[in-house]
């Protein structure tokens, strides 16, 4: 009976320790911005509320955007995005779920600058598709800073732009993604 | 034996517990803000006007709406038929529209209209307040605008008195409306609003009343991604002593009913329409709608709008 208290200690002191250890860096503020660019007209738009969290042990990395957050310059623009091409009341967040692949690279308790790359899911307006982003993360001061710069086109998460418009909006848009973590508090 | 399955339960636990997964995490996260911070329900209407009425939603800011309303002449009935082309050849209204974006919420609106009841040459000034905004998690559970206008006429007076264009003095020119238009978009599909609406006209012949409430109903019904169903129609309550009175003129007053295709272009804001009412400025058509659907006296009309917008993209 002795030994088994002790092992049950033993064990919940090391699922303990293992859960301190098992730092998750956090962000509700991060970035994403994208750009698509036509003879007839440039699109961009930013997102400043972006949901993010990795997990520094197991190298898991998760995004949550929601899909109104975009600001565009053009009122009308943020209109067409939202009702015609993502159709945000039907799909409100756009998700990247993605473990970093050379996990051993990165060291998160020292500064440093790592780049990455980050394979996994991406969901945008409801269509999944394997994504490889390469990433740039950064150990400064007790902070993590992650960026990615990557190309998604529409096609693949069919996002259809009809003909009448198609001169306006290009067939593939530029993202870039710039978060700052601190340490997750749950 | 013991111990091992009883570590195994613990490790278990522990890998359940650590499950607590990025994602759900994230998910109540998000939660979290969009229960402190709602999503506002956007485009409850394409356009700051459906057919005849206006909508709940204003010009964003710094940009214009330039729009043009034109309504035909009757198709059947004693004016249309063949010898008009149906209508085509007679127009009844036109208006040209130019309205700003103050801030996302006010909107300051000029237009000119031809008009179409004894009063002309109509010179418009109107404000738009978004005084509520429906929200996606229902907290808010419609969206409140509210609208009013001056009117002005700039006719030459008639020498006869009691006519309704003859002005003694400027402000007998004058006439204003005021509206609440209550709306909510109950999915992506339909739209629906209710305006209780009054109108007042400085000088009107003896028998006419000043004042004159009414409520109005307008609809839209997406049929594809870019084309919508859209009704309009208002209730107008004019006092009995006066439908009485123009009665014995030959004149009947009939309630507004518009009903129309609406389609949205890249840019543009359009709809084809069909209405009994003559006239495109409130000031008008609520009070002073003597055609009837019944009697072949309604027309088809279209209204343009472009939204152009002075931010420049980087």
């Amino acid at each position: 009976m002795k030994k088994l208290i002790v092992m049950s200690a033993a064990v919940l002191l090391y699922s303990s320790l293992f859960a301190q250890d098992n730092k998750k860096w956090f962000t509700r503020t991060g970035q994403i911005s994208f750009f698509s660019k036509t003879t007839a007209e440039n699109i961009d738009a930013k997102n400043n509320e972006v949901f993010s969290l990795i997990d520094a042990e197991k190298g898991e990395v998760a995004f949550q955007v929601l899909v109104t957050g975009f600001k565009f310059t053009k009122a009308l623009m943020e209109e067409h995005f939202n009702e015609n091409y993502l159709e945000s009341t039907k799909f409100p967040k756009a998700v990247f779920k993605g473990t970093i692949a050379d996990l051993s690279k990165v060291n998160f308790a020292n500064d440093g600058s790592y780049l990455v790359d980050i394979i996994g899911d991406l969901t945008i307006h409801g269509v999944t598709n394997q994504v490889k982003l390469p990433a740039t993360i950064i150990v400064k001061n007790g902070k993590v800073n992650a960026e990615t710069k990557f190309t998604v086109k529409l096609d693949d998460y069919k996002i259809k732009v009809p003909n009448l418009v198609a001169n306006q909006i290009s067939e593939t848009v530029d993202v870039a993604v710039n978060c700052n973590y601190d340490p997750y508090k749950s | 034996m013991r111990i091992v399955c009883l570590l195994a339960a613990l490790l278990l636990v522990q890998k359940i517990y650590s499950q607590d997964s990025l994602d759900n995490i994230l998910d109540k996260e998000v939660s979290a803000q969009q229960a402190l911070k709602p999503a506002k329900v956007f485009a409850t209407f394409k356009g700051t006007h459906l057919i005849n009425s206006r909508t709940n939603e204003t010009i964003k800011k710094n940009e214009i709406d330039f729009r043009v309303s034109h309504r035909f002449g009757d198709i059947a009935g004693e004016y249309g038929g063949e010898n008009s082309f149906f209508g085509l050849e007679n127009s009844t209204d036109i208006k040209i529209s130019f309205d700003y974006g103050i801030t996302n919420r006010l909107t300051a609106g000029i237009s000119r209209a031809k008009g179409a009841t004894a009063i002309r040459q109509l010179y418009e000034g109107s404000l738009k307040y978004k005084l509520l905004e429906q929200t996606a998690n229902n907290k808010m559970p419609v969206s409140v605008t509210a609208f009013t206008n001056a009117v002005v006429s700039s006719m030459a007076s008639n020498t006869k008195a009691n006519t309704p264009d003859h002005f003694d003095q400027f402000s007998d020119r004058m006439s204003y409306t005021g509206q609440l238009i209550i709306a909510r978009k109950f999915s992506d599909r339909f739209s629906l609003m209710l305006i209780p609406t009054f109108v007042h006209t400085n000088y009107v012949i003896a028998s006419d009343q000043n004042d004159v409430w009414a409520v109005g109903v307008g609809g839209r019904l997406k049929i594809t991604k870019r084309m919508s169903l859209i009704v309009d129609y208002y209730k107008t309550f004019r006092g009995s002593n006066s439908i009485a009175q123009f009665k014995t003129k030959g004149l009947k007053f009939y309630n507004p009913l518009g009903i129309g295709l609406e389609f949205e272009t890249g840019g543009h804001v359009f709809d084809f329409n069909f209405t009994n009412s003559t006239a495109l400025l409130e000031n008008q058509f609520i009070p002073y709608t003597t055609t009837s659907w019944l009697s072949g006296q309604f027309r088809w009309g279209f209204n343009i709008s472009r939204i152009f917008s002075f931010k420049k993209n980087k």
